[in-house]
């Protein structure tokens, strides 16, 4: 029984409380790989999205996540991002025609982590859950479309494309408070990135499903200690899952999604290896069909001097007359949890303007 | 050739020098840094566990059903933060395990804590995983559903109730890490002793080299500022492989020891794994340096220090004193003070006691041979005398800490089974008349064939001391039956029991009577709920768990307007069954859901989590005791192999090689086993401190002592295989050719 | 006395020492130096002989091959007609070979007249004849003195008195009088030859000093003889 929660821990480094870049394991154990008698399913160029089912959890793979990330303003205009995420962590496969196991057991079959932060003002609130699944406590459903860890949830309002996040952290009514209450409206269809949605993270075929909301409308509210900010703006959505994301020897990656004043969407990401960095994204013109980036299209380069973790950095793809320069505002975006890694809104100036939200992962300190 | 590689070339010339030195320098390096990291990681434990202890709470359903997995989720849901605790007493097994959930662990330490959260999994009896624990096949199984502190309202379907897993260990656990302290900080003398044997060793082989350089010219104080550099070099060497070995001791036994200290302090919190390579990287720098300079630093005290002549009086002088100290000492540093003053002593005087009796030894013996054995025996105790003292040192610590945790463990278990007499506790809940219950017991189980009971009810008073008055806590009891009158008391009058039992007299705590030099007989004036008594004191009882005074009173003498801020019925149900009892308390008070703590399961948890505690310091102290073996074989053979050449002598004189290695076993043993003999002395004493002075000092009350003259048998024989071992060690070497000391090598060899 | 007892008891033979074909190599291979090769000699009883030869000629070999410290590879050596390959070694050494060191031949835990004790004891001899040896070696106001508070030449004349109280049928002395200074090392030489021939012992002596190696009977340099 012992050996049970050896293994988790060793091999997923849940409760781990540091990952140790550039093992075998890779960042938070992404890099475990998914082998023919584990019984995980492994995504290819060949597997096809298919909705809404693919809004709901994948137990056949190791790993998922719902990532949403907003860049919204409050009612004095001033800059505030916002982040909420739900992963999902399975510790033994299903496929998805078998029985959920009896609540009753205490089944750890899945673990189940989410993250929720607010950036404002060069400060940045971060709050972590953590739980097993099956129990109901935390879980996913694709119809309605809703995802919850605790009272953090993410539901569907009167119409599928109208979502409800809410989340809240600590005890109301004292300064350590803090929460939001979003009301999120769906415009356009998924965007696929990738082939299809199967999205390589590495030349040899490592690699994840991954679709996204590029195009959302954000209203509502954010609490901060005792003080309640009206806040809107827009958000970008993401679905992804894999039983191996990292192969090994990666140690770990750079993300980017941006909003340009143009209407135009990118998402561009890159995993750092020793030698080589491997480099993918996808260029959404405004009113026009996604076009994915193949890695020799993509420059991106981390500016010098910045700790824990690059904070500037130039983005360009020249095929697309693209050349970006982007910069998280001052002040310390590290979401400090078992994972630490760090998530902060950028500015985007050079040959477009606009905003994002950058996720750097795998830095010894970041 | 600089003067440093000159200096440095005495190790390429004696390899064995600086590799037993570094040797040394490394164990010792991982022990302390062992028991360093495991010191700090019992006390983050405890600071994290005393958090959360004062405020814990259990979720229980108003209307009295089992809490299942479902409550568990609708709560958490609400967004309040509990944790489920499954207890499972496993079929066909007598220890019950307790299930966690490690996950839903997370929200009780504040989100601030993450980083700091080791991942140390509450794995390890009597702990699991809850599902590993859901899995097993029970005979009982009950869910209780922790709530963090300061959680908001509950729904209306719920309701808070107090959660107590055992008795408050707290103090018991505060006397545990005293005496940790106090070990680590022994250990640390004992590190220094052996660093410094091997330092002085190391410099008397050198002695030659040192009086060339200052005829070459070079100053003392250059040489000695080349050799600092040397040690630090030497430092920096094993300081690293020492401390990686020392972490990687403490998590072998870490994953033990946490669960020992959360089950210990009841909790669930998980230590902070935090790096505590530092403190000792700096403390063994400093330790080095100290034991390199401190003939360099004190020159002075080396001058004011009494010459030969007198040193025996004033090491004799600093034991009397340091035992007067321990004796009149009333407060903890003075004691510890007192104490350094005896170990310092004693350190002293041992190798010039073994000298005199080298000395008696050569007198008394007409044989030649027997002369010539006395005389060796002499020059091996001065030689290896820090080294010695080290292992005397060491066994007596092995010897105390042994007396301490059987003496622990006996009591612990003692007061346990006193303090849970009753087989079942029943807390009285909110608004219930309590006098419903006892009427009904009182009609049900009139005597001891259906079930034994008591009405526990506590609260506060005021007692006299001198001109003012102070608070105390009151304990009543009624009836004042068999399930009391089993404690052990401390001291007593004829019939305690009876008199208490007409409330014509009182009990107090130990810390109590400590505290106010109460003894039994006198009288102790009272004033509960405005009312005056002045009453005899009947027995003094002992009482581990709280620094807080207490007095034990007959439950009829309190007066009806006493505020009882907690009641309950501790019942050990015999022919009526307990579900009897406790349906007919539910009837009675109108309430479902009652709290009904099952005391065997609770002393069955507390002991087995008391046994991996004392394990793991029985573990420390060998681990100890191991090191001052190591040195002492060592060092042992590092001499010995000096004078190899005269045991040869005995060969050229005609002496067969089995003969030869008789007297050596022979010398060896006596050597180990005159340490160890003078260790017994020593251990008891320091048994005896701690038990009777440290504790009652730092705590209000003391641990009875005991001696277990088993176990110094086990030590002499451990000493006996010590000497052995350095025997055989010289046996390898005796078989090759010695080299005859040289006219300047002969400095320490040919010592008499 | 022992020394007639030795002789009465061995009266077949004349000579003390026998050796022949003796053959000593240290080390193997390419680095083997072969220290004695094919050594042959006879030594008659209550005669002396001084080794002769350079530092690793192999006199200190050669001693301790005749008092069984060291095995030869080859040849053969006889001792009061006792063959050295099943002889008592332990037994001869404690009570008809003494041993004299150029130095550190006694126990420095044990005064002198102790030392002296300890090996007469050792050879079974009477303790009381201990002071007598040590006055007939002129140090017999010593004997309370331990052997770090006398002078070299005095510690050296103890460790006759040693060799002498165990009354020896052969002492073998290396160097007895290599740490010596010139008038010490002479009248050390002279008590040694001096109560060799009172009591009749032999006497072989490993040394450097020419005009000491001509004061013995026969002489045998082995630095001509170890040629490599």
């Amino acid at each position: 029984m012992r050996l049970r929660w050896l293994t988790m821990m060793l091999v997923y480094g849940l409760l781990a409380g540091c990952s140790e870049p550039g093992t075998d394991a890779g960042f938070a154990g992404l890099g475990g790989t998914a082998g023919p008698d584990d019984g995980f399913e492994q995504p290819g160029p060949g597997t096809e999205l298919v909705f809404p089912r693919d809004f709901g959890p994948h137990p056949a793979h190791r790993i998922e996540w719902w990532y949403l990330t907003a860049n919204l303003e409050t009612d004095t205009g001033e800059p505030l991002g916002l982040q909420w995420t739900q992963f999902r962590q399975a510790i033994e496969s299903r496929d998805d025609e078998s029985p959920s196991p009896e609540p009753s057991g205490w089944p750890l079959q899945a673990a189940w982590m989410a993250h929720a932060a607010v950036s404002y003002r060069e400060q940045h609130w971060f709050g972590e859950r953590l739980a097993r699944g099956y129990l109901g406590q935390a879980g996913a459903t694709a119809e309605p479309f809703q995802v919850w860890l605790d009272h953090w949830q993410l539901t569907t309002g009167e119409s599928p494309d109208q979502w409800l996040v809410q989340v809240s952290h600590g005890q109301p009514d004292t300064e350590d408070y803090w929460a939001f209450d979003l009301e999120l409206t769906v415009r356009g269809a998924p965007v696929a990135h990738g082939v299809d949605g199967f999205s390589a993270k590495s030349a040899s075929g490592e690699g994840s499903m991954y679709f996204s909301l590029v195009d959302i409308e954000v209203t509502g509210q954010v609490r901060l200690g005792r003080e309640t900010l009206p806040v809107r703006g827009k958000a970008w959505f993401d679905r992804e899952w894999s039983s191996q994301f990292l192969k090994a020897g990666q140690q770990g990656w750079d993300w980017f999604a941006l909003h340009l004043d143009s209407g135009d969407k990118l998402m561009a990401f890159q995993l750092r290896e020793q030698q080589d960095h491997f480099r993918s994204g996808t260029w959404i013109p405004a009113g026009g069909e996604p076009i994915a980036l193949a890695p020799g299209q993509l420059q991106l380069e981390p500016g010098t001097g910045a700790e824990p973790v690059p904070t500037r950095w130039r983005l360009a793809v020249p095929d697309h007359d693209i050349d970006l320069t982007l910069s998280a505002p001052p002040g310390n975006y590290t979401n400090d949890g078992l994972y630490p890694y760090w998530e902060s809104p950028v500015t985007v100036t050079g040959s477009h303007e606009g905003v994002g939200y950058m996720e750097l992962t795998g830095y010894s300190e970041p | 050739m600089t003067v440093f590689t000159a200096l440095f070339s005495h190790y390429r010339r004696h390899p064995w020098q600086g590799t037993a030195l570094a040797l040394l320098m490394l164990l010792a390096t991982a022990l302390w840094t062992g028991i360093h990291h495991l010191t700090s990681q019992a006390r983050d434990s405890l600071g994290q566990s005393e958090r959360l202890v004062e405020v814990r709470e259990q979720v229980q359903r108003v209307d009295g059903a089992a809490l299942t997995v479902e409550d568990f989720v609708l709560l958490r849901r609400q967004g309040l933060c509990v944790m489920p605790w499954l207890e499972v007493l496993p079929e066909g097994q007598s220890r019950r395990v307790i299930g966690v959930d490690p996950l839903a662990a997370l929200c009780f330490q504040g989100q601030a804590d993450v980083a700091s959260f080791d991942g140390q999994p509450l794995v390890g009896q009597p702990f699991l995983d809850i599902a590993d624990a859901a899995a097993l096949t029970a005979a009982e199984q009950q869910l209780f559903l922790i709530l963090a502190a300061g959680e908001g309202p509950l729904p209306s379907a719920y309701r808070t109730a107090p959660f107590a897993l055992s008795p408050d260990t707290g103090q018991l656990g505060d006397s545990f890490l005293l005496n940790l302290d106090a070990l680590s900080v022994l250990v640390l003398l004992i590190t220094g002793l052996l660093l410094r044997s091997v330092y002085l060793l190391s410099l008397s082989q050198r002695r030659d080299s040192f009086a060339l350089l200052a005829r070459l010219g070079v100053s003392g104080r250059r040489v000695r500022g080349h050799l600092l550099l040397e040690l630090l070099c030497l430092a920096a060497l094993t300081l690293i492989p020492g401390i990686w070995l020392g972490q990687a001791l403490a998590s072998v036994l870490e994953g033990g020891f946490t669960n020992v200290m959360e089950g210990l302090f009841d909790s669930r919190q998980l230590a902070t794994g935090g790096n505590h390579w530092r403190v000792p990287a700096l403390v063994m720098t400093v330790l080095l340096l100290a034991v390199a300079m401190v003939d360099w630093l004190m020159p002075m005290v080396a001058r004011a220090t009494p010459g030969n002549r007198l040193r025996p009086a004033a090491a004799t002088l600093l034991v009397l004193v340091g035992l007067a100290g321990v004796w009149l000492a009333n407060a903890l540093w003075l004691l510890f003070v007192a104490l350094a003053l005896v170990l310092a002593g004693i350190g002293w005087l041992m190798p010039r006691g073994l000298s005199l009796l080298s000395g008696a030894g050569v007198r008394a013996s007409a044989q030649p041979g027997w002369r010539w054995w006395w005389a060796e025996f002499g020059v091996l105790c001065r030689r290896l005398a820090l080294p010695l003292v080290a292992l005397q040192f060491s066994l007596a610590m092995v010897l105390a800490v042994q007396a301490l945790v059987i003496t622990f463990e006996d009591t612990f278990d003692r007061w346990l089974s006193q303090r849970l007499s009753a087989d079942v506790y029943v807390q009285v809940p909110e608004g219930a008349d309590s006098a419903l219950a006892a009427n009904w017991l009182t009609e049900h189980l009139p005597s001891a064939d259906e079930g034994l009971w008591h009405h526990v009810q506590r609260g506060s008073g005021r007692f006299r001391h001198g001109q003012a008055w102070q608070d105390v806590d009151i304990f009543a009891v009624t009836p004042v039956g068999p399930l009391m009158t089993g404690w052990g008391l401390l001291e007593q009058t004829s019939q305690p029991w009876q008199t208490l039992a007409s409330g014509a007299g009182v009990m107090v705590n130990e810390q109590l009577a400590y505290r106010l030099g109460l003894s039994v007989g006198e009288e102790l004036e009272l004033v509960l709920a405005e009312q005056a008594l002045k009453l005899p004191v009947l027995g003094i009882y002992p009482d581990y768990g709280r620094p807080a005074g207490e007095v034990l009173i007959a439950g009829q003498i309190l007066p009806a307007d006493f505020e009882v801020t907690f009641e309950s019925f501790s019942i050990s149900p015999a022919s009526v069954p307990i579900e009897t009892i406790t349906d007919a308390l539910r009837a009675l008070w109108a309430e479902p859901a009652l709290t009904i703590r099952d005391n065997r399961a609770i002393q069955d948890l507390a002991n087995r989590v008391f046994e991996q505690t004392f394990m793991l310091t029985r573990a420390m102290t060998v681990l100890t005791l191991a090191l001052a073996a190591v040195a002492l074989l060592l060092m042992g053979w590092v001499f010995l192999s000096t004078r190899l050449w005269y045991f040869r002598l005995l060969e050229v004189w005609g002496m067969t090689k089995a003969e030869i290695f008789r007297k050596l076993l022979l010398l060896a043993l006596a050597v180990t086993l005159s340490a160890a003999a003078l260790a017994l002395p020593l251990g008891v004493g320091l048994t005896w401190v701690l038990v009777q002075h440290i504790n009652p000092l730092a705590f209000g009350w003391s641990l009875p002592m005991a001696v277990y003259p088993v176990f110094w048998l086990e030590l002499l024989a451990l000493a006996l295989l010590i000497g052995g071992c350095i025997a055989l060690l010289m046996r390898r070497q005796l078989g090759r050719p010695a080299v005859r000391p040289s006219v300047t090598g002969s400095v320490t060899g040919e010592e008499r | 006395m022992g020394g007639e007892l030795a002789n009465g008891e061995n009266v077949k033979v004349h000579s003390a020492v026998n050796v022949s074909g003796l053959r000593k190599t240290f080390g193997q291979g390419d680095s083997a130096v072969a220290v004695l090769s094919g050594l042959g000699f006879a030594l008659p009883a209550g005669s002396s002989l001084a080794l002769m030869g350079r530092s690793g000629s192999g006199k200190s070999t050669l001693l301790n091959i005749l008092c069984g410290l060291e095995q030869a590879d080859a040849g053969t050596v006889t001792l009061f007609g006792a063959d050295g390959r099943t002889a008592d070694w332990p037994c001869l050494r404690r009570e008809r070979i003494g041993v004299v060191f150029q130095e550190a031949n006694l126990m420095p835990t044990l005064s002198l007249l102790d030392n002296v004790r300890f090996r007469a004891a050792l050879a079974g001899q009477p303790e009381t004849r201990c002071q007598h040896w040590l006055e007939v070696l002129d140090i017999g106001e010593l004997g309370q003195r331990f052997p770090d508070q006398v002078s070299g030449g005095q510690r050296q004349r103890a460790a006759l008195a040693m060799a002498f109280a165990m009354a020896p049928d052969l002492i073998l002395a290396d160097e007895p009088t290599g740490s010596l200074d010139r008038n010490t090392a002479n009248e050390v030489a002279d008590e040694l030859f001096r109560l060799q021939a009172e009591t009749g012992c032999s006497l072989i002596l490993a040394t450097h000093d020419a005009e000491l190696a001509a004061r013995c009977q026969q002489t045998l340099d082995l630095g001509h003889r170890s040629g490599g």
